[in-house]
């Protein structure tokens, strides 16, 4: 059956035509041209000495480190924002599509993920401010002389990342949960096995890519995200740790992240060093796009089991 | 003989580990997952009251003019807190209209926009683009999703600002509101363009999905009447699509009036109120909305009294975040109905 | 069960390693203030820990959240490039670490000569708008003002040192808020003219002040104009380990650190 001419229309419903191609392929042209532009001058100005050594705060940055521990503060943040943000994603997921009672409560509950979801993400970091910089939350920063909590850490970023990511994890794995069909519990409880149970033996495992896809999608939004680091990391350009003991030194501390350091070299900040900026972004980028590249092998690879067989 | 083996009296340890292996009743799972989902609510809560309370001196001094205009935005930002060096208390004295109108016109801008895009581009995705096009459009669409803004701010800043401050606005339009303001590059339409960008992918996924699940009854049935391809598109699927182009517009505004980094590198960091009486000019015009001002301004945050203003700022984009983002899911409620976007 | 009770042993021995190290605990000394005297509180930071135990957080935000901040017990020490003011708050000590110095600059397009102060007073009040107006001025077109913020120590320095008492910069001058961002501005913008901290001034053109050009040496000798003071600012007496910092600054191993861009005090 061949397609019908399109020289037979009325005018106005080619002109809707040809701006439907151009919206599309305006898109293609768009994307394509930030992906060559960062590509050129990612290429251009990282050398992979800029990866492994440590930025120093000299007067003149072009000539001054790299950005190792901005790379480092990418990877630790996003571990933690993510870690922070599982279980309590998993566990709102689960109460909503497998309980939900009573039902207003489920209907507050669901819209008050879609609010956090569209609270902007500056809003989320002065909150945290506020958060963090009461004295009972002392011990996740440090208190300076003179008698201020500080109040920005990686704990404290962390913290307000998890938000970040949580509607993400929220949305992936109830999708995931309403996909597994009814028999599938039904035949768990004719079994014998409590509700928590088939939760914990039956359903989760299965939704397993479901939750990682979310978890996935949240990594790559708080690997992207500039305004909570700009005012909860405490901006040091190199990861300095507080108090001691291995780990929890350094998530008390202060550092900075990718995001931080582009937007610092860039004409808004202040290391006017845009070399950095672009070698640092193009990282960045590819980092994310990786992120993205793993949402997408995961929900592939997750074709539906064969339920009905 | 009756052999009594004596047993410990058990431990906190191994209490505590009866408390977790033993299977969970039903109740009490439901109690414990419920109590997680309710902090929801709390954490929201939270968040109002805590930035409300913050904020509250600033509002309270001006009353309801704090959103109306008079005066010079920055001058009063500094008097504010030079304000703290005097002994005779805090000033708060704001008025905030301009940032506020560059707010507007950014957001109402890039949306609108963005909003004619997504949905041409929509409707090409879903129905004439090439199949190899429309696997090549899936993972484009993604990408551009996924840029972190300070990428987009980082390209404007150093490529598109450079390019419109020195090519395209020319030295007479510079001389003509030489005494007002400075024209750099930095302008509303390179932050309404590169916004633009940024909310067009939340859009048109949204569209996608409900153009897709119009039921196929209707669209086989139009194009078996004869109705070209096109004008079935337009007049059945977009139409019965409109719950989910609404949602799309309210989602992608909440974005848009978040987006602090991008803004504050390429939209000119002056509080001005760009004019629209100026014609051509208007679109030149730097401006500068509520978010950016925050970050612009963050190192003051601890410092009241600028730091309760930037703090009514933020609440100012809170509420608007919340109304738009419970009106976005409202908006969605119908779509259930077709099974599209949960 | 037995993994249950190893594990929360582990836990618990990790947790008890990190609890002495609190009383070994590296005093934090912060800072905010002034993006001028940053980096130079960043260089001698830096050489200060390398024999001593302390920890240094520098924020900056201007010489006047510097001085607010302090003030207000939020931060150590505040850091300022302006001298102290009858309006700043009560119980601060000024301590003097070195002096500085403001330049002119424009952008390397327009390298214009010399300017007077009467010159320098016209065109950032406004009064002369356009280069065709300033002699020596190699392009035309309307003046671009690139000027600080009302938190900066350097505005308060040139308000001072360049325009006097009367005269105010126009209200149409681009505010920026560290030298950082007016160096870039002026190097992007070929009809800029502005003033930045003389260690802010790569890719600028430096213009000469009453004829005795901008640099270190200038400076040292007294003959260039636009000197100002950089303080480390401290509520009270400074105490404890900032009170050291700010003893081992005026030390000779400090002050050789001090002379290498800065002019250091006697």
């Amino acid at each position: 059956m061949g397609r019908e001419s399109t020289s037979s229309w009325p005018l106005i419903d080619r002109i809707g035509l040809g701006l439907a191609w151009a919206a599309g392929l305006l898109l293609c042209l768009v994307a394509s041209a930030i992906v060559i532009y960062m590509l050129v001058r990612g290429v251009q100005f990282l050398r992979p000495g800029l990866l492994f050594s440590h930025p120093q705060p000299e007067l003149d940055q072009t000539k001054s480190g790299g950005f190792l521990d901005p790379l480092l503060g990418t990877f630790i943040l996003t571990v933690l924002g993510t870690t922070l943000a599982i279980l309590p994603g998993v566990s709102i997921a689960v109460w909503l599509s497998e309980y939900a009672r009573p039902f207003w409560l489920a209907r507050a509950v669901e819209s008050g993920v879609e609010v956090v979801a569209g609270t902007p993400s500056i809003v989320l970091a002065i909150f945290g401010l506020i958060i963090f910089s009461q004295h009972l939350f002392a011990p996740f920063s440090f208190t300076a002389e003179g008698g201020a909590v500080f109040g920005r850490s990686f704990f404290a970023a962390g913290a307000m990342m998890a938000l970040i990511a949580l509607p993400l994890i929220v949305g992936a794995t109830r999708e995931a949960l309403q996909a597994i069909p009814r028999h599938v519990r039904e035949a768990s409880y004719a079994l014998g096995k409590t509700k928590a149970a088939t939760i914990r033996r039956v359903l989760l495992p299965t939704a397993r890519p479901g939750i990682a896809t979310g978890t996935a999608l949240g990594m790559g939004r708080i690997a992207g995200d500039t305004a909570i680091v700009v005012i909860l990391l405490g901006a040091s350009l190199q990861l300095s740790s507080q108090g001691s003991g291995p780990i929890l030194s350094t998530l008390r501390g202060t550092g900075s992240t990718l995001t931080s350091y582009v937007y610092n070299n860039s004409p808004a900040g202040e290391g006017n060093a845009p070399e950095k900026a672009y070698a640092a972004a193009f990282v960045l980028l590819l980092i994310v796009i990786t992120l993205n590249f793993a949402v997408d092998l995961i929900s592939r690879r997750r074709s539906a089991p064969a339920w009905n067989t | 003989m009756s052999t009594k083996v004596a047993q410990p009296s058990p431990g906190l340890l191994d209490s505590l580990w009866e408390t977790v292996s033993k299977p969970w009743t039903d109740k009490r799972a439901e109690l414990v997952l419920g109590a997680l989902a309710c902090s929801v609510l709390v954490l929201i809560a939270g968040m109002v009251i805590f930035v409300f309370v913050k904020a509250w001196p600033s509002f309270s001094h001006n009353g309801l003019s704090w959103f109306g205009s008079g005066g010079n935005v920055d001058q009063q930002l500094d008097d504010i807190f030079n304000s703290t060096k005097t002994g005779h208390g805090y000033d708060y004295h704001l008025r905030a209209w301009p940032l506020l109108w560059g707010t507007i016109l950014t957001t109402v801008g890039a949306v609108v926009l963005g909003l004619a895009v997504a949905l041409f581009a929509a409707v090409f995705i879903v129905e004439f683009a090439p199949d190899w096009l429309r696997r090549v459009l899936d993972p484009v669409v993604r990408l551009l999703a996924a840029v972190p803004s300070v990428i987009y701010g980082l390209i404007g800043i150093l490529v598109i600002v450079p390019f419109v401050g020195n090519h395209l606005i020319s030295a007479g339009r510079k001389e003509s509101v030489a005494y007002v303001v400075q024209l750099t590059g930095a302008s509303l339409i390179v932050a309404v363009l590169i916004l633009t960008v940024m909310i067009t992918p939340i859009m048109l996924a949204i569209i996608v999905d409900a153009l897709r699940s119009v039921p196929r009854g209707w669209t086989e049935g139009a194009a078996a009447l004869g109705v070209n391809r096109w004008r079935v598109m337009w007049t059945i699927s977009v139409r019965a699509a409109r719950p989910a182009i609404v949602a799309a517009a309210v989602l992608a505004t909440a974005r848009a009036l978040g987006e602090a980094i991008m803004l504050s590198m390429v939209s000119g960091s002056i509080g001005f109120a760009p004019n629209p009486l100026d014609g051509i000019t208007f679109f030149f015009e730097p401006t500068r909305p509520l978010a950016a001002t925050i970050v612009d301004r963050a190192d003051a945050l601890s410092a009241p009294p600028l730091g309760q203003t930037l703090y009514a700022f933020a609440a100012v984009l809170l509420v608007s975040a919340m109304f738009l983002s419970l009106a976005g899911w409202l908006a969605k409620q119908p779509l259930k109905k077709y099974g599209a976007g949960a | 069960m037995r993994t249950f009770r190893l594990t929360t042993v582990a836990v618990l021995a990790l947790a008890a390693l990190a609890m002495p190290a609190a009383a070994l605990a590296k005093p934090t000394i912060t800072l905010s203030g002034s993006t001028s005297v940053a980096p130079l509180a960043a260089k001698l930071a830096g050489a200060y820990v390398k024999h001593h135990k302390v920890r240094f957080k520098i924020l900056q935000g201007g010489s006047d959240i510097g001085v607010n901040d302090v003030a207000h017990g939020r931060v150590t020490l505040g850091m300022s490039s302006r001298d102290p003011l009858p309006s700043d708050p009560g119980g601060l000590q000024f301590n003097r670490i070195a002096r500085d110095g403001i330049c002119v600059a424009t952008n390397p397009g327009n390298p214009i000569a010399n300017l007077s102060q009467e010159q320098i007073q016209g065109i950032f009040s406004g009064k002369v708008r356009s280069w065709s107006q300033v002699p020596g001025a190699r392009i035309g077109g309307t003046i671009d003002l690139i000027v600080r913020n009302a938190a900066s120590g350097t505005q308060d320095a040139f308000q001072n040192i360049f325009m006097g008492q009367n005269l105010r910069v126009a209200p149409s001058a681009s505010q920026k808020p560290s030298n950082g961002r007016v160096q870039q501005s002026i190097a992007s913008d070929r009809n800029a003219i502005g003033y930045v901290d003389f260690n802010f001034t790569r890719g600028l053109h430096t213009v000469p002040y009453k004829g005795v050009s901008c640099s270190l040496r200038n400076a040292k000798s007294g003959q260039y104009g636009g000197i100002r003071n950089f303080w480390l600012v401290s509520r009270g007496k400074a105490k404890g380990p900032a009170a050291a910092w700010i003893k081992w600054i005026r030390s000779a191993a400090a002050r050789s650190i001090i002379a290498s861009n800065w002019v250091p005090v006697k």
